[in-house]
Parts: C-alpha cells; sequence; structure tokens
C-alpha cells in the first residue's frame, strides 16, 4: 500500500497561513449536503461526508490513534448498561450565520439519524441518548457516518458549525463561458454529468466555527470530472487536490505526484439473489467461490492497489479479519461443479452477474469473476448496470449473482455488519443481528456469514488522493476523513490568490482580522 | 370461318410469332449478358474485397509490428524476461497502444503464454495463450481469421502476431487485430446497388443477430439461414439469389465467402448482395419495348394482311359466287379474270368450264328433247294404232257390207257404227289423258294429314286387294302417330298417292304385300310406298319419272311422271329404290311449311269414291 508521500517544495513557508482557495475535483456528479438522505453503503457516501464534514460537526470525534476526542459535546458519560448516555453540549457553539448551537438543534438532527429504539432528548446543556437495548459503541457511530449536527432551515437547506459554509454552486461547462450561480442547496449535482458540464461548489470559511476559522479562505470543489481529466488537472496545477482511481495511481505516482491512500474502505464482493434460482444452490456457490483469483484481480488486474477479501469487515476496522482465508481450487471447483445438474450455468441458462457498483473497476472485477468461473465450466454473463439507472426494471433479466461495492462508513465493526448484512440482505432472516461488541460474537457471526456462501468477498480498495505541491499539513483519517480544516496552502507571498482560478480572482479570500494560528484548537 | 378470315389470322399469327421469336430472342440474350456483366461486375467486387481483406490484414501487420519494435515494448520485454517480473506493471498497456496504433484488439502475450495486457479483454490477463507459442516464426505469417473472446461475448476479428525478440528465447507477442463488425463493413466502399453483410459464425446453429450490415432485420436474417447452415457443413464459395418479396426487382444475388481461421474453422461469412434491381428494370423495359413493337407489327400486320387476304380472296369468292350460280341453274355464268397468276388461270378454267357445261347443257336439253318427241310419238303412234286398227277394220267391213243385203248391211252398218264410236270414245280418252296432263293446275295448299291421305288412298282400292279370281294383296300400313301436318293440295297429294299404290298393285300381279311408312324427319315427312313385286333394273329406274316412259303394255308413262310432278310442286324429293325380284319401294320427302305460301286451315283429306281420270292413266 502506497502511504502519504509529502514532499516540500523548495522555498516553501515554513509555518500555516491564511489564505488561498483549495481547489478540489471530485469524479461523483452530484453532492446531497442533508445527511438523513445519505444512503450507508454507497459510493456517494463518503463524497458525500467529506463534503459535509466541510459544513457540519459531530459531537464527537475519533483520532488517528483510537482516541475520542470532543467536538460539539465536550463531555460525555453513560450508565454501567451502556443504555443511557449523556453528553455535554460545547457552549458558545455558533452556525455560520452566528446563531448559537442549542441543544435542541442537536436533538432535533440527531432523532432522524438515530437507529430505532434509540430516543435523544435535550436539556440545557444536556444531551441524553437512551435505548432499552446496551449502546456500547454509541461513541463510534456518533463519531463517524451521517451523525452530524444541523438546523434546517424555512427554505430546505442545512446550516452546520462546521469549519465552512456554501457560500455559492456554479454550474458551468468546461470553458466556463456560460456559468451562473445557484444559491446554496443541500441537494446539489451537475447538471449533465460527465458530458463537459461541471458543477462547482465554493465553501467560504466559517468565522464563527468553534474550532477557529480555517486556514484556507475558501475551497472550490468541482463535480463530475473524470478521473484522468483529474490527473491532468492535478499534474497541469489546475487542481490541488483530486481523486485517484487505483488504475491511475501508478501514473501519478511515476509522475511524481503526491498520492495518499486511505486503509481499504470500500468492499468489494459478489451477493447471490434468489431471483435466478440456481444461485441458490450451495455447491454451485461454492464451486464460484473455489474458482475466483482474488490474488490476480488485486494484485495485476488492480496493479497491487487493492487487497484481496477474504472477510467483509477490513482488519482495521474489525481486528479479526486475518483469521478468514478465501481458497482459490480450479480442480476442486470443477470436481463440484461436475455434481450439479447438466442444464445449471451452461449457454442457455448461464449465471447472470449483474454489475450494481459503479465504474470501470467494478466491470472489470466483474469481467474477470466471469472468466475464473469459465475455468470452473461455470457459465457467468455479466450483466452491466445501464448508465444513469439506479433500478432495475421489469425488463431486466433477473440477476442471480450482484457484483456490489460497499463503503464502510461507520466505526462500529458491529454497525458496519449489521448495515451490510440488513441493507445487501444476505444474511439468514432467522439469524439474530449482533447487538454485543464482544469480537469473539462478531467474528462468530461474520464467519457464519461467509460459510453461508451468499456473499463472496473479492477485494477491498483504498482511497486515493493526489495532492497538489502546494498543499500543507494534509492529515487525513485512516478511514478516509480528509480534515480540510487544518489544510493551508503554500504559496507565494506575492501571490494573493491562485492563479489559473477564475472564481478565486472574483472573490478573493478575505482573511479574518485577529484571527492567528493560536486559534486552531 | 371464311378463307379471308383464315388467310388473315394465318398472317397475324406468323407475324405475331415472328415478333414474339425476335422479342424472347432480344430479351433472353440482353438479360444473359446483362447478367454476365453483373456477375462479372460482382466478382470484380469480391476480388475487390479479398484483395482489401489482405490490404487491412499487411496494415494491421505493419502496426503490430510498429508496437513490436516499440522501445518501449523492448523495455518491457526485458523487463518481464527477468525473474519474478511484475506483470500488473503492463496491464494497462495494451489499452493505450491500441489507441495509439488505430486497433481494435491488441494483446501483449509474455514467452510462456501468459496474457500480460489486453486491450479488448482485460479480465483475461493472467491466463495463457499457448496457441501463441506453438508457432516459432510469427513474422512472416499474414493475417488470418480469429475468434475474439470479449467481455460481452465472441467476436471475429482480422489479426496479426508480430513478435519482439529483443531477449533471446524469451519472446514477447503482439496480436494485433480489427473487428469484423458494422465498423469494418462501413469501412468498405461499394458501388450503387450493393451491399455488404458479414455473419459471424460463433454458434453451432444459425443465428440471426449475428449478421450484420445495413438494412438486414431479424426477418431478412432468417432468409440467410439455409445458405449459412450449407457453408457450415461445407465452406466454399456460394452464390444465391434471395427473392425478397413476389417482385423479382426486389430480389438480390449473394455472393458468400466462407471466412475461415487458420485451422480451417468457420468464422464467419463475407456476403456481397447485389441487387436485381436494376437487371428486372431493364428486362422489363426491353419487354415493354419488345411489346410496343409486336403490339404496332400486330396492328401493321392486321392491316397489311386485311389488303392481302382481300386482295388474294377477292377472285376466289367471285369464283365461289360463280360456282354458286352455276349451281343455281346460270350455267353460262362468266367471271372476271385479274391477272396470270393460278387464281387468274383458275378464273378462265372457270369460265371455259361454264362455257363447256352450257353447250353441253343445250346439246342435252336438244337431245331428251327429241328423245322426248320420239317417245312422245311412239306413245301417240302406239296409243292411236290401237283403235286407229279396228276403225279400219270396221271401214272396210262397211265397203264390204254395201254388197250385202240391206237387212244384213244395216246389221254390220250398226256394229261397224257402234265399233267406230267406241274406238273414238277410246281415242278421246286418250287425247284426254295427254290434255290433262299438260293441264296439271297449281296447287293450292292447306294444312294436310298426311297419315289420313294415305289411308284413304288405300281405302279406295281395297276392293281390288281381295278380288275374287285374282291373287291377294296385303295391305300393311306402319303410320308415324302423331305424325305433323304439312302444307300441301290435298286433291294432288291424293291423286300422288293414288297413283304410287295403283302401280304398286300394277307391280304385283302375282299378289304381295303393300307397305306404307310415314314418319318425320328434320322438318320433313317421309312417305315411303314399297311393294314385293319383281322389281326394276337400274336402267328402268333411272327412266321411271320419265314422262311416257312405262315397263307395262298397257299405260300411259304418266302415273308416275304425275307423282314426280306434284312432289316437285310441294318442293319434296322423290326417290326410288328397288332390288330385282324383290320389289320397289318409292320414298317421298315432303317439307312441312311451304316458304312464302299463305296455307289454309287444316282441310279433311279428299276421299275419293271413285278412281279419277290421271288414275286411269296412270294404271298403265
Amino acid at each position: 500500500m502506497l502511504g502519504l508521500a509529502i514532499l516540500p517544495s523548495a522555498g516553501a513557508s515554513k509555518w500555516p497561513h491564511y489564505s488561498g482557495t483549495l481547489r478540489v475535483e471530485l469524479r461523483a456528479s452530484s453532492v446531497s449536503l442533508d445527511p438523513r438522505e445519505w444512503k450507508v453503503g454507497s459510493a456517494e457516501f463518503a463524497t458525500d461526508e467529506r463534503m459535509g464534514a466541510l459544513v457540519f460537526d459531530r459531537l464527537v470525534a475519533l483520532d488517528n490513534y483510537g482516541r475520542f476526542q470532543p467536538q460539539l459535546a465536550t463531555e460525555w458519560s453513560h450508565d454501567a448498561a451502556f443504555k443511557r448516555w449523556q453528553f455535554i453540549l460545547r457552549a458558545n457553539a455558533k452556525y455560520s450565520d452566528g446563531t448559537v448551537l442549542s441543544s435542541a438543534d442537536v436533538a432535533a438532527a440527531i432523532q432522524p439519524l438515530l437507529p430505532d429504539g434509540q430516543q435523544i432528548s435535550a436539556s440545557g446543556n444536556n444531551i441524553v441518548i437512551q435505548s432499552a437495548a446496551a449502546m456500547p459503541d454509541l461513541l463510534e457511530e456518533l463519531a463517524s457516518g451521517h451523525f452530524f449536527v444541523y438546523r434546517a432551515q424555512p427554505d430546505g437547506t442545512l446550516m452546520g458549525t462546521g469549519p465552512f459554509f456554501v457560500a455559492e454552486t456554479v454550474s458551468s461547462s468546461h470553458a466556463s463561458s456560460n456559468s451562473s450561480s445557484a444559491p446554496a442547496d443541500s441537494s446539489l449535482a451537475a447538471p449533465t454529468p460527465g458530458v463537459g458540464k461541471t458543477m462547482h461548489l465554493r465553501f467560504r470559511a466559517n468565522e464563527e466555527t468553534w474550532s477557529g476559522r480555517p486556514f484556507l479562505d475558501a475551497i472550490d470543489v468541482t463535480l463530475g470530472v473524470p478521473p484522468l481529466r483529474q490527473l491532468f488537472d492535478l499534474q497541469l496545477g489546475k487542481a490541488d487536490l483530486v481523486e485517484l482511481s487505483p488504475e491511475l495511481v501508478r501514473r501519478a505516482t511515476q509522475d511524481n505526484q503526491r498520492v495518499w491512500s486511505s486503509a481499504p474502505v470500500t468492499f468489494y464482493g459478489l451477493r447471490f439473489d434468489e431471483a435466478q434460482p440456481s444461485a441458490m444452490d450451495a455447491n454451485l456457490r461454492e464451486a464460484l467461490s473455489l474458482s475466483l483469483d482474488r490474488q490476480t484481480m488485486a494484485n495485476v488486474l488492480l496493479q497491487k492497489q487493492a487487497e484481496p477479501a477474504s472477510a467483509l469487515l477490513p482488519q482495521w476496522l474489525s481486528g479479526y479479519a486475518f483469521l478468514f482465508t478465501m481458497e482459490t481450487n480450479i480442480e476442486r471447483a470443477k470436481e463440484i461443479r461436475a455434481t450439479l445438474p447438466a442444464n445449471m450455468a451452461i449457454g442457455a441458462e448461464p449465471l447472470r452477474l449483474r454489475v450494481d457498483a459503479p465504474g470501470d473497476l467494478a466491470k472489470l472485477l466483474g469481467e474477470r469473476v466471469a472468466v475464473n468461473a469459465r475455468q470452473a465450466a461455470i457459465l457467468v454473463q455479466v450483466v452491466n448496470r445501464p448508465v444513469a439507472r439506479t433500478t432495475t426494471t421489469s425488463n431486466d433479466p433477473a440477476a442471480g449473482v450482484h457484483l456490489f461495492s460497499w463503503h464502510y462508513s461507520s466505526l462500529s465493526p458491529r454497525v458496519e455488519l449489521e448495515s451490510m448484512v440488513s441493507t445487501l440482505n444476505f444474511g439468514n432472516s432467522n439469524e439474530a443481528a449482533v447487538s454485543s461488541t464482544d469480537p469473539e460474537q462478531l467474528y462468530a457471526r461474520e464467519k457464519k456469514l461467509l460459510q453461508e456462501r451468499r456473499v463472496l468477498p473479492l477485494v477491498a480498495l483504498p482511497e486515493y488522493v493526489g495532492l497538489g505541491q502546494k498543499v500543507r499539513d494534509w492529515m487525513p483519517s485512516r478511514w478516509g476523513e480528509w480534515h480540510l480544516a487544518d489544510v493551508w496552502l503554500d504559496l507565494p507571498e506575492s501571490v494573493p490568490a491562485q492563479a489559473g482560478n477564475p472564481s478565486a480572482t472574483e472573490t478573493p479570500a478575505t482573511p479574518t482580522a485577529g484571527a492567528s494560528p493560536g486559534a486552531k484548537p | 370461318m371464311s378463307f379471308r378470315t383464315k388467310l388473315l389470322f394465318v398472317v397475324l399469327l406468323t407475324i405475331f410469332a415472328s415478333v414474339s421469336v425476335v422479342a424472347y430472342a432480344v430479351t433472353h440474350y440482353t438479360q444473359a449478358a446483362f447478367e454476365a456483366m453483373d456477375a462479372e461486375r460482382t466478382e470484380a467486387l469480391v476480388a475487390q474485397f479479398k484483395k482489401e481483406f489482405v490490404q487491412r490484414g499487411e496494415e494491421i501487420a505493419h502496426q503490430a509490428k510498429n508496437i513490436a519494435e516499440a522501445n518501449l515494448t523492448e523495455r518491457m520485454a526485458i523487463d518481464l524476461s527477468r525473474p519474478n517480473a511484475d506483470q500488473s506493471l503492463y496491464v494497462r498497456d495494451a489499452v493505450g497502444t491500441a489507441q495509439e496504433h488505430g486497433l481494435d484488439y491488441v494483446e501483449i502475450v509474455n514467452y510462456d503464454g501468459v496474457l500480460i495486457s489486453s486491450a479488448q479483454f482485460p479480465a483475461r490477463v493472467g491466463y495463457k495463450n499457448e496457441w501463441v507459442t506453438a508457432v516459432k516464426d510469427w513474422n512472416e505469417i499474414p493475417a488470418f481469421w480469429k475468434k475474439e473472446e470479449l467481455p460481452d461475448g465472441v467476436s471475429v476479428s482480422l489479426s496479426v502476431v508480430r513478435t519482439n525478440n529483443t531477449v533471446a528465447d524469451k519472446t514477447l507477442y503482439i496480436i494485433g487485430g480489427h473487428r469484423l463488425d458494422k465498423n469494418f463493413l462501413a469501412s468498405l466502399v461499394l458501388p450503387a446497388g450493393m451491399r455488404a453483410l458479414i455473419y459471424t459464425n460463433l454458434e453451432p446453429a444459425f443465428v440471426p443477430t449475428s449478421l450484420m450490415g445495413e438494412k438486414i432485420d431479424a426477418e431478412q436474417a432468417e432468409r440467410f439461414a439455409s445458405l449459412v447452415e450449407q457453408l457450415q457443413k461445407q465452406p466454399q464459395p456460394l452464390v444465391r439469389t434471395i427473392d425478397w418479396t413476389r417482385d423479382p426487382a426486389d430480389a438480390e444475388t449473394f455472393h458468400a465467402i466462407p471466412l475461415t481461421g487458420r485451422n480451417n474453422e468457420l468464422l464467419g461469412i463475407f456476403f456481397v448482395g447485389s441487387s436485381r434491381k436494376e437487371l428486372v428494370l431493364l428486362t422489363r423495359q426491353i419487354l415493354k419495348i419488345a411489346a410496343a413493337v409486336a403490339a404496332a407489327a400486330l396492328l401493321m400486320g392486321l392491316l397489311v394482311s386485311f389488303w392481302v387476304s382481300a386482295r388474294i380472296t377477292k377472285p376466289v369468292e367471285e369464283l365461289a359466287a360463280g360456282a354458286r350460280e352455276v349451281a343455281g341453274g346460270r350455267w353460262d355464268t362468266r367471271i372476271d379474270v385479274h391477272g396470270r397468276d393460278e387464281i387468274g388461270q383458275l378464273a378462265e378454267a372457270f369460265n371455259h368450264m361454264t362455257q363447256t357445261l352450257a353447250a353441253q347443257k343445250e346439246r342435252l336439253v336438244q337431245t331428251e328433247r327429241v328423245a322426248a318427241w320420239r317417245e312422245l310419238a311412239r306413245r301417240l303412234a302406239h296409243e292411236l294404232r290401237n283403235p286407229l286398227f279396228p276403225m279400219q277394220i270396221t271401214v272396210e267391213n262397211l265397203q264390204k257390207a254395201r254388197q250385202l243385203d240391206a237387212k244384213q248391211f244395216l246389221e254390220v252398218f250398226n256394229e261397224s257404227t257402234a265399233t267406230l264410236k267406241a274406238e273414238l270414245a277410246n281415242l278421246n280418252t286418250i287425247v284426254g289423258r295427254f290434255s290433262d296432263f299438260s293441264k296439271m293446275p297449281a296447287p293450292q295448299f292447306v294444312r294436310v294429314n298426311v297419315n289420313e291421305a294415305l289411308r284413304n288412298a288405300v281405302r279406295l282400292f281395297e276392293p281390288q286387294f281381295n278380288e275374287v279370281g285374282k291373287p291377294t294383296i296385303t295391305p300393311e300400313l306402319f303410320l308415324t302417330e302423331p305424325l305433323p301436318d304439312v302444307d300441301a293440295d290435298p286433291d294432288l297429294l291424293h291423286r300422288a298417292f293414288q297413283n304410287l299404290v295403283l302401280n304398286a298393285l300394277d307391280a304385283m300381279p302375282a299378289g304381295g304385300t303393300l307397305t306404307l311408312r310415314t314418319s318425320e324427319h328434320d322438318g320433313h315427312v317421309r312417305i315411303e310406298v314399297a311393294d314385293t313385286g319383281k322389281g326394276l333394273t337400274p336402267e328402268e329406274c333411272s327412266r321411271l319419272f320419265t314422262p311416257y316412259y312405262t315397263t307395262k303394255l298397257q299405260g300411259t308413262g304418266l302415273g308416275l311422271a304425275i307423282v314426280q310432278s306434284v312432289v316437285s310442286d310441294h318442293h319434296g324429293t322423290i326417290s326410288v329404290a328397288s332390288d330385282e325380284g324383290r320389289g320397289t319401294a318409292f320414298r317421298i320427302d315432303l317439307p312441312q311449311r311451304q316458304s312464302g305460301q299463305t296455307t289454309a286451315p287444316r282441310e279433311p283429306a279428299p276421299e275419293s269414291k271413285s278412281a279419277p281420270s290421271t288414275l286411269a292413266a296412270a294404271s298403265d
């Protein structure tokens, strides 16, 4: 795995300073700033969460050392049974419009996000979350995912206490000749993603944030930028921070670009669907599992930018993933296949694999699964998900296997595992969910799921970020949180704003008088 | 049908046949010539396509060679030849290389056959392509058709393998290819009216969707099934015409060229279709022109043949009219002679013939007239001599009697005057008979029942049938009932029947059977009177109806002449048939209606109580 490579340029500033606009380019064509709309596990969740983290704060946070850090909650406690948690709200925390955050706001924001059975109440500066069941990992839940605090405005937008706020959205073509402004909204999308139209989001520094004004004056986010173009823009200095797809990582490093990678945060796997009856045959699933060559997928196809996955949860999240292994045995797969009915998964009725996960990478993995399966005499027909369509119709052939991706969004392995099981519906319906955070119970639960082989892990991918040479103090979490409030740009003192950024020159950054680095926590 | 009409038809038929033969010949040979030209054009196009395939193959080979000889490929070959080389470094290279060199397919295969990179099917990376390493030297092998496995199925490509031999014994293989698809077809230049189709033979059975090309739907594709199946059995070039609709102009002739792989397996079929529309339309145009020419020729032929036939048949018609006049009795008829040709000679012969006939007739009439007069004189002499001889004897007796006494003279005188009176009366009777024959009245037609007339005639002679001292004659009547009435003069008819019956009685002095029979035939009523007498000789038969001719010792020879006269006046016919020694039969056919005559209603047939005067004459 590639590690962080920070190469300060010659003559760069030694100390952080306020100014500059960070130019970010993202693949996603739309962004939602409403945590209530975020779809757990989806590829869009990561983008939404990162943009949300610019605007909103959580009650608590987890640092890279696994320690909980106060955010909007300064203190917390729980009863012995972990059924009642009490949080003390930070005093004088303000929204970007200067209004004070209240505990009632927190309760109103968090309540829709909590699972059934958990209640939140506010009283003064106290916030209480309680449940009939134990909540031993509530802090992990609240420190990750969509548990942001916000206040809904009458116009539908959400206001946060985070280091930035949405200043404007600009929809324009690449030539930026017909740009137009639009008010900030919680749901933002590029008009025609991928066909030359992009959307720009401008986040401005929040002067009122409790954590102190961020170093950056603004962050310009461009949505809907293809991966290769992001790399080009990074190479040409037109972007400071881009998402890198795995196939471009090697190219970026060969070009001496700064590349950061997270821990594996995106899981790719196969889940079987009873829509095609043959997919419910345990022997066929076992034969298919034995035919899969995950090492080649990760090391050759994905050019060592991924890890072969043998468990549903990654090692960094569960701690026991190393206990699982996924065997590849073509001969054994052929033997099992030979015992199956002759008409199962052959030319007339192949096993249909629908690639639900977006992107060329998922398609490539699906094709590799089909190639592997063919070695075991199992015919798999790859059915790609139509572009710009997320739901199937009655005209789509019933697929027995789905290639899905899952973005880990919670820091609680229990929550993550059960979310995965319930969302993707590959668990045994008679099997009760695990409520304990005991690793042994979690391990047993996951082991049983894997032994049923209704879900087969393939690979797990980190996230890759390309960084411009001027980006400083890039200190993201291992699980992918960017922490852009800590980033500053090493700009020449003679240049007030970055060249090649029209929006930056149109709206020059104006550092708040009196603000100092000392205001940072 | 008249001679002229026949001649007209013959001429027209001849013209039509001639025009048809010419039109057919022109159409046939023109069509054959055009089809030959079309076949040559298609063959040329097929040859051009084959040449283009070769050129495409050379282009692909050139690009593959360029890839194989590129510096990056050399570095790759060196790198991959090292132990534990990281093959994943090059997994994406084929995609960029394919784009850079304008190829649809590029695959990089390591010396051990392991697929390093694939532009068309990246997911296959890591698997072995052993067929590549089986050949020692690829660089001289031209492009070949290859079955390509793709993520979404299989396809056919025109591929080339070239090698990089930078590292000894560790050859790096570059496989480059172009996909055989609609784009490949679109790059071919086709003349108007022609199209190219490609069938990728990647399934054992015919799959309509595997047929690619312009304007081809599933229904049309199905029509290629038998052709494809035939080529699957025996991959050899074929030519077949497909009729898309019932209109021959929509038909297309397809030249099927099998595309076989390196192991001679059928991978695809290239169809070059040539529309027959132009050819059929041209043929139709020729047929239209031929039909117009034929119609014009027929019209001209009609006019010409009408004129010719009129010119030819006019003398013939004149001849026919002359012949009819001759048949009608105008023996001196003459016709105009036109020209000296065969028809003219025929007309001259006709005129000569009528002239000769007229002269012969005149001589015959004169001869017959002389004969008739002689016969008449003979009969008159005979008839008159019979009473004259007793009269002469009587007169001589009277002269001798003057020497006798008065008493005796008176007695002789009285006897002589009585004899003279009797003989004079006899003479008077003879003269009366001839006078009556000369004064035969014109018939007064009424409706007459022939059967009744016959019965009345027979009834008159009943006393004679069983006369004492004479042989018996048995009358037998076979009269058809009902029998249509005829228009006839009842008195004349009665007279004719009496004469026939009397003639039959005279013919049977030794007794016999008198047979009378009536019947209806074709608008005529037939009467037959037959006896069982000694019969007549043919010569007697021929002269039987001649006036004053008789075979009997006592007779004027007028009886049958009167019968013939009556029958003739009734526009009927009489004939006689006789077998010598077996009897004679007379047959009369009378028309039921007399044309142009006013006919009185039916009258009862006259029932004579005694034989008329002419009957007596007929009895001789």
